[in-house]
């Protein structure tokens, strides 16, 4: 088993700072809270926090593109019945489509689906592996959001805004709780791919750059310049630090800048995180066992699974280890042609690390109090789409974007196991029950966090922002 | 908790009553309430929003931020606190009556000001930032011997009043540096450094500021502070992230602030260069400012929508920029605490809004939009232009020749060369299986296609169910086909549809190359012959490479617009290609000739109005598609008036923002340049001076920075000269245990500016001080070393390969660095640039392991350790000389013993000159502006 503790020499930074030779430490931690201080001057810091949390991290699988809620999660049989056709016009009128038209036909579901587990909670036939932890899963039919594009659908799934410049949800829980291990960023991103919107869907916008997501990339040199230049050694760079920190040592005595003092803590962090990531990530120290519940290791014990696979298991070790809030991206879900051989490929990829990460997360205790969202940015429509985007050209059917309706599930960090939420009509085209916007979404995942959505809030340019803007509201039904 | 305790004792004793505006903790409370100071914010924080300027959520139907609402409504009674409703609602201990109905209460201090206040008669007064700025007489103080500059007098006299003492001159090293990083951005060479230290006389200080402000590098270091203002990048953002020109503005922004252009010029020229009277290349150019904006291009995002993305986005930066006002909140709803009425907003926005599309859907790859808004050609340096010349020059030679050729044969006559024609039949389920029929062609064909349809008949019904919005179309496979010796393809159309057509040419995979045409003009009985010369094709934006003509798949032809349609016949002749002439031949030497120019050719974004622009309605609840009443342009009520003379377009707007008797530009601008220096605005909060911002820290002299602004005909260089000539700029940064205690922030100024500098000097500095750094100025974009595959990942970009820099661009300043809004440079993000995807104020300043892990292995800052190792090696004397010429070219100073004790041991112990420049290279003092 590994042992964090003797892993990463775990010097709190307050800690270090109080302890520091140079007597300075409250002053310098002073200092860097002090723009948020400022910031929040008409509340107290904390008054957000008025409940105690039922999650204390969140791992958020993004499905890159736009899972199909009828192909997975939301099983829609007059489809069948439909095939073909065009919607009723009353149901299509005035609503966007990103290519296809109002007019484009139905096309049915191939895949049989059925309920599963205790809870009876019902999936397609392409999530074998999922099925075995179906009743830890809340599902939500009746997901919507504003907008039908990637760039600004990305946006708006993790800042609650279609355009860019706002604080992701990671980075307002940074901003909000704060991390748990000093030694490690409070919000870090994983990816087996970039999403369209790139680095703006893990910015802190207008909040302090200290809570952006920071990306662990694939390789041995998860966070960029990690490594010592060719020829460095580890011998050299402790003098080199030691050099610095001394001089720094000196200058400090002389401005008495508590930014020093934070600078010198600073090289001393970034001098153990070049040993302590590289072992963070380095997944091959898991039992076999482990592996094999990801999909990681095959009967024989061979290398297999996916780099989704790996990043599943990289956010359990980082949610140990006290990271905040693990982003994990999964490309290739926007399936606008050739749905029907793409979309297996997409989940085989997904289904088997899902299910290890929650059965793992399980057995270590870490599932209550750790939030796992799955999704993406929208969901698909009911009606085919035949043409290329790009050239016009005949493609084998696939779906178009769809945002009055989506699927996507939570399990562990205090939702309701073996649930599936809210009804969508039976094209899966909107909502008929219990629907959660983006908006109510945040809210709900803020509140299990302890967070009061309305009073987490940023002013900027003279207005208190929220991740919830001037809107959502707690979904408290699928809150155990 | 004892100190501060004290120190308000002493604000008590020592202050006069108007003493007191600070927004710090510690400041003294005078007798009387002030409505600005003390009653504003707490109305505005916990109040305005349902009893404000906003209409729409107003509760009760009266405002409080009115003083004859509130007393109409007994709300407040002058003078008589028992009376006043306020009162009893805000201290209430009923949660049903209780105000605010949400949120935290009123605290008992709060409640006390009110009571206050209304006991003095409930004074209202205009917001500070919207009266103009008022000339005070120059403050008292005791000590005459320090202040060297009229602004000195406003900081001292605030500094004795606090008990507090400016700190000592700082040593000249350390002030001449200061400077220098102030100024260009660059530190001072040792020579200058020791010259000075010899005579650092104000006269050789005042030397210095003067050839600093004449350098080049002057423009390169301000304009960073401008180009996230004007949220410059060099790519759309969102989905691709596509790559577009934007760098001719940057260097537009760079010259003007070396030329000194006045700001009120700057910002006419910014704003409406375009519309000013014959304007120059260069004025265009400056629009550039507001062709910056992201653009959402993505698949499926609609072009009104993104259109008015674009605009909500150039209204909120001029609010920012030249207001300090935040306009966002008016575009749904009348903003809740400043009086801009959402009315006002869609003026503003029309302003914008004549402005012509400079996007479109239309044409080639319909998947993406594309911009079509006035481009203005410059080049990338003055040898290219020189090449453009000769080039044009040629063309015209061509042209001559081929018009003398026509002349001879007497006209466009066109051979048939009875080769292969192929027919489409659109009227089969798929089209793609029935579609290659070829037969002799002959020269009429059109005797040959029966008109009900039939066997060769390209026939189709449209079926409106089936078809997707846009698009309409076929192709035919044929087998590799070498086009290459061809010049032209001809086809034949038949066609009642009215559209816009591709001819596509596919190689395997997604290489294509496109020829547009259009069947407006044609007429739709009647077979018409298309000529597409090969030189005319283009590579489409989603086509993953140039075409290859001696491997041609498939062709395709491609109708969009929109259906349905019915009954289209399209016919293609001659697709093999025709015989070459000398005509063909010379065209397409004319083609290779014109491809060769604008390969050279850089198109700068520009703006232009519509001569007859659309009409501007307010959206209402902010949704594009849900219009209300229709608004003509116009400015903001509650500041100085529009002059009626101006025109009612961007030129009128920029000069109503320039104008002298506007109260906020002034002070927003000597603001943002005081924070740039001091790392922080008089008024704290740079991005807002609207009823939620900070109050000025020093309001006196912020209006008289402002006004001495607008005086001096709006230099800027000679703002900065004022502010860096002043005692208060040249004290030493180094904080004594009273003054942190007292003012950790340095609100006060009783020490000089220290802060780490931003990411492109942190940057430029090191480069400097390795010895690496190139001068060169201008020019496109450079890719210095970064970590490889970033640019790699961006799904279906149009450019997924990092062209890294060789030679000197590899060592230009960072404001040269691409800027990719979704994929920004690494390093840079570490030391906290911001994405550039809005307007942005101020930077944040943080201070992470992530900074020192890019300083230490960052291969570029690696290279400049190599290099500056190699340097000190270089140097003659002993290795003790060598390392502290090193420590003084690093930081300007000369070390203590201590500090090259230090260096001394880690060289012996490493034997190692780049451990001594990576130490160098990496202290908080050569990263910080002390």
């Amino acid at each position: 088993m590994r042992e964090p503790e003797k892993r990463i020499n775990l010097i709190k930074r307050r800690d270090f700072l109080k302890q520091g030779t140079l007597g300075i430490g409250s002053l310098a931690l002073s200092q860097l809270l002090s723009r948020e201080l400022r910031a929040s001057n008409q509340q107290s810091r904390k008054s957000f926090l008025h409940h105690p949390p039922r999650a204390k991290n969140v791992i958020f699988l993004h499905m890159v593109g736009g899972p199909s809620q009828m192909d997975t999660f939301d099983p829609k049989p007059a489809l069948d019945k439909w095939d073909g056709q065009a919607l009723p016009e009353e149901l299509t009128r005035g609503q966007k489509f990103a290519f296809i038209t109002p007019e484009a036909r139905v096309i049915k579901s191939p895949y049989d689906f059925k309920p599963r587990g205790q809870s009876g909670v019902v999936m397609s036939e392409l999530f074998p592996h999922l099925a075995t932890v179906a009743d830890e899963l809340t599902v939500i039919r009746s997901m919507r959001t504003n907008e039908i594009n990637h760039g600004s659908g990305e946006l708006f799934l993790h800042t609650g805004h279609g355009r860019m410049g706002r604080p992701t949800f990671g980075a307002w829980t940074s901003y909000g709780l704060g991390t748990e291990n000093e030694n490690l960023p409070a919000y870090v991103v994983l990816k087996d791919g970039l999403p369209v919107s790139g680095a703006p869907i893990w910015s802190s916008g207008f909040l302090s750059s200290r809570h952006q997501g920071v990306e662990f990339r694939k390789g041995k040199t998860p966070i960029h310049f990690l490594d010592n230049p060719e020829g460095v050694s580890t011998q050299e760079r402790r003098a080199v630090i030691d050099a610095i920190n001394g001089l720094n040592g000196q200058a400090h005595q002389y401005y008495r800048d508590p930014e020093i003092a934070t600078r010198i803590s600073q090289y001393e962090l970034a001098y153990r995180m070049q040993t302590s990531v590289p072992d963070l990530v380095d997944i091959n120290s898991e039992p076999e066992h482990v592996l094999k519940q990801y999909g990681l290791r095959d009967a024989q014990g061979a290398e297999s699974g996916s780099d989704f696979a790996r990043n599943c298991l990289l956010a359990r070790r980082l949610v140990e280890d006290g990271v905040r809030f693990v982003q994990v991206f999964a490309k290739g879900w926007d399936h606008h042609a050739n749905i029907y051989s793409a979309l297996p490929n997409s989940v085989r990829k997904v289904d088997q690390a899902c299910a290890g990460l929650i059965s793992d997360l399980k057995q270590r205790g870490l599932l209550d109090d750790t939030l796992v969202i799955w999704g993406g940015e929208f969901g698909r429509t009911p009606m085919v789409q035949e043409h290329s985007a790009g050239t016009g050209e005949l493609t084998a059917p696939g779906r178009d974007h769809h945002k009055e309706c989506f699927t996507i599930w939570m399990a562990g960090g205090g939702v309701k196991g073996g649930l599936t939420y809210g009804t969508t009509d039976e094209f899966g085209f909107g909502i008929v029950e219990n629907e959660v916007h983006v908006h109510d979404f945040h809210a709900t995942c803020l509140h299990l966090l302890g967070i009061d959505h309305e009073k987490l809030t940023y002013r900027h340019q003279g207005r208190d922002y929220r991740l919830t803007d001037v809107h959502g509201k707690v979904v408290h039904d699928i809150i155990a | 908790m004892k100190n501060r305790w004290m120190y308000l004792l002493f604000g008590c004793f020592l202050l006069p009553a108007h003493f007191a505006t600070s927004t710090t903790a510690v400041h003294a409370q005078p007798k009387s309430p002030s409505y600005n100071r003390d009653i504003r914010p707490i109305l505005s924080g916990k109040c305005f929003k349902c009893h404000g300027p906003d209409s729409e959520t107003r509760e009760a139907d009266f405002r409080l931020d009115r003083r004859e609402s509130a007393i109409d409504a007994d709300v407040i009674v002058p003078g008589k606190p028992v009376e006043s409703w306020i009162l009893d609602v805000v201290s209430s201990d009923d949660p049903d009556l209780r105000m605010p109905p949400k949120g935290d209460p009123l605290s008992s201090e709060e409640i006390a000001l009110l009571r206050d206040w209304i006991k003095n008669g409930a004074k209202y007064e205009a917001h500070w930032a919207y009266q103009t700025p008022n000339l005070a007489k120059r403050p008292k103080v005791r000590n005459q011997q320090w202040p060297t500059s009229e602004l000195d007098y406003y900081i001292l006299n605030r500094l004795e009043r606090a008990n507090l003492k400016p700190a000592p001159k700082a040593e000249p090293a350390v002030l001449l540096r200061r400077l220098y990083l102030d100024l260009i951005g660059l530190p001072p060479s040792l020579e200058a450094v020791t010259a000075f230290e010899a005579d650092p006389s104000p006269k050789k200080f005042k030397a210095h500021v003067e050839r600093l402000l004449q350098s080049p590098r002057f423009g390169e270091k301000w304009a960073t502070g401008w180009l996230d203002l004007a949220r410059y990048a060099d790519s759309n953002g969102y989905q691709h992230d596509d790559l577009r020109n934007m760098w001719p503005y940057r260097d537009w922004v760079v010259n003007a602030l070396n030329d000194d252009m006045p700001f009120d010029q700057f910002t006419v020229e910014q704003l409406a260069g375009d519309l000013l009277p014959d304007p120059t290349h260069s004025q265009l150019i400056a629009t550039g400012f507001n062709r910056n904006v992201p653009t959402n291009f993505s698949g499926g995002s609609k072009v009104p929508e993104v259109r008015a993305d674009v605009l909500h986005d150039r209204v909120a930066t001029t609010g920012a920029v030249w207001l300090g006002l935040t306009m966002e909140c008016a575009q749904c709803h009348d903003h809740k605490f400043d009086d801009i009425s959402q009315r006002e907003y869609y003026q503003l926005y029309a302003y914008f809004n004549k402005a012509i599309p400079e996007f479109t859907q239309q044409g080639e790859g319909m998947f993406r939009k594309h911009f079509t808004g006035r481009d203005v050609v410059v080049y990338s340096s003055d040898a290219e232009q020189k090449k453009a010349q000769k080039l044009e020059e040629e063309i015209a030679l061509e042209e001559k020749l081929i018009a003398n050729l026509k002349a001879l044969v007497g006209g466009d006559a066109i051979q048939s060369d009875f080769e292969d024609v192929v027919l489409l039949d659109f009227e089969g389920p798929d089209p793609f299986k029935n579609n290659t029929i070829t037969r002799p062609a002959i020269n009429s064909i059109e005797e040959d296609v029966p008109i009900d349809g039939g066997k060769f008949a390209a026939k189709t019904v449209a079926k409106p169910v089936t078809e997707t919005k846009g698009f309409f179309g076929t192709g035919f496979s044929l087998p590799a086909n070498d086009l290459s010796g061809s010049t032209e393809i001809r086809l034949w159309i038949k066609t009642d549809i009215a559209s816009p057509f591709n001819l596509q040419i596919h190689n395997e995979g997604r290489r294509a190359s496109v020829f547009e045409f259009s069947t407006m003009d044609t007429d739709p009985g009647k077979w018409t012959q298309i000529i597409a010369p090969l030189a005319d094709f283009k590579k489409p934006q989603w086509s993953t490479g140039a075409v290859d003509w001696t491997r041609i798949r498939k062709f395709q032809i491609t109708a969009f617009g929109n259906g349905p349609y019915d009954g289209k016949y399209i016919m293609l002749d001659n697709v093999a290609g025709a015989t070459s002439s000398e005509r063909a031949l010379r065209l397409k030497q004319v083609a290779a000739l014109r491809e060769q120019l604008a390969s050279l050719q850089v198109a700068a974004m520009t703006m232009q109005d519509d001569e007859s622009p659309a009409e501007t309605r307010i959206f209402k609840r902010g949704n594009y598609a849900t219009l209300g009443v229709s608004v003509e342009t116009g400015v903001l009520e509650s500041l100085h008036p529009l002059d009626p003379e101006a025109p009612p377009n961007r030129l009128g707007l920029a000069k109503w923002l320039v104008d002298n008797n506007n109260p906020l530009t002034p002070r927003v601008v000597v603001n943002r340049i005081w924070g740039e220096i001091y790392g922080r605005g008089i008024v704290t909060t740079m991005e807002d001076f609207g009823m939620q911002g900070a109050l000025p820290t020093h309001p006196d002299l912020l209006d008289w920075l402002a006004i001495r602004f607008v005086q001096d005909a709006w230099s800027l260089k000679s703002l900065i000269r004022t502010i860096v000539l002043s005692s208060t700029y040249q004290q030493s940064s180094s904080a004594t245990e009273e003054k942190l205690e007292k003012d950790p922030q340095n609100e006060w100024y009783a020490r000089g500016p220290r802060f780490r500098l931003p990411a492109e000097l942190v940057r430029d500095n090191l480069l400097a001080v390795s010895g690496l750094l190139s001068e060169k100025m201008g020019g496109p974009v450079v890719y210095p070393v970064q970590p490889d595959g970033i640019w790699e990942e961006i799904p279906g970009a149009d450019v997924n390969d990092y062209p890294t820099s060789t030679g000197e661009d590899r060592y230009r300043r960072g404001i040269y660095t691409v800027w990719r809004r979704g994929n920004p440079y690494p390093s840079m993000i570490n030391f906290d640039v911001p994405n550039r995807s809005v307007c942005t104020v101020q930077r944040d300043r943080s201070n992470s392991p992530l900074q020192a892990l890019t300083l230490l292995n960052d291969p570029v800052y690696v290279e400049m350790a190599e290099e500056f190792a190699t340097v000190m090696k270089s140097w003659e004397g002993s290795d003790r000389d060598k390392v502290i010429r090193g420590f003084r070219v690093a930081t300007a100073r000369q070390p203590k013993e201590h500090e090259v004790e230090i260096l001394m041991k880690l060289l012996e112990a490493q034997v190692s000159w780049f451990a001594v420049a990576q130490t160098l290279l990496n202290l908080d003092e050569t990263i910080t502006k002390s």
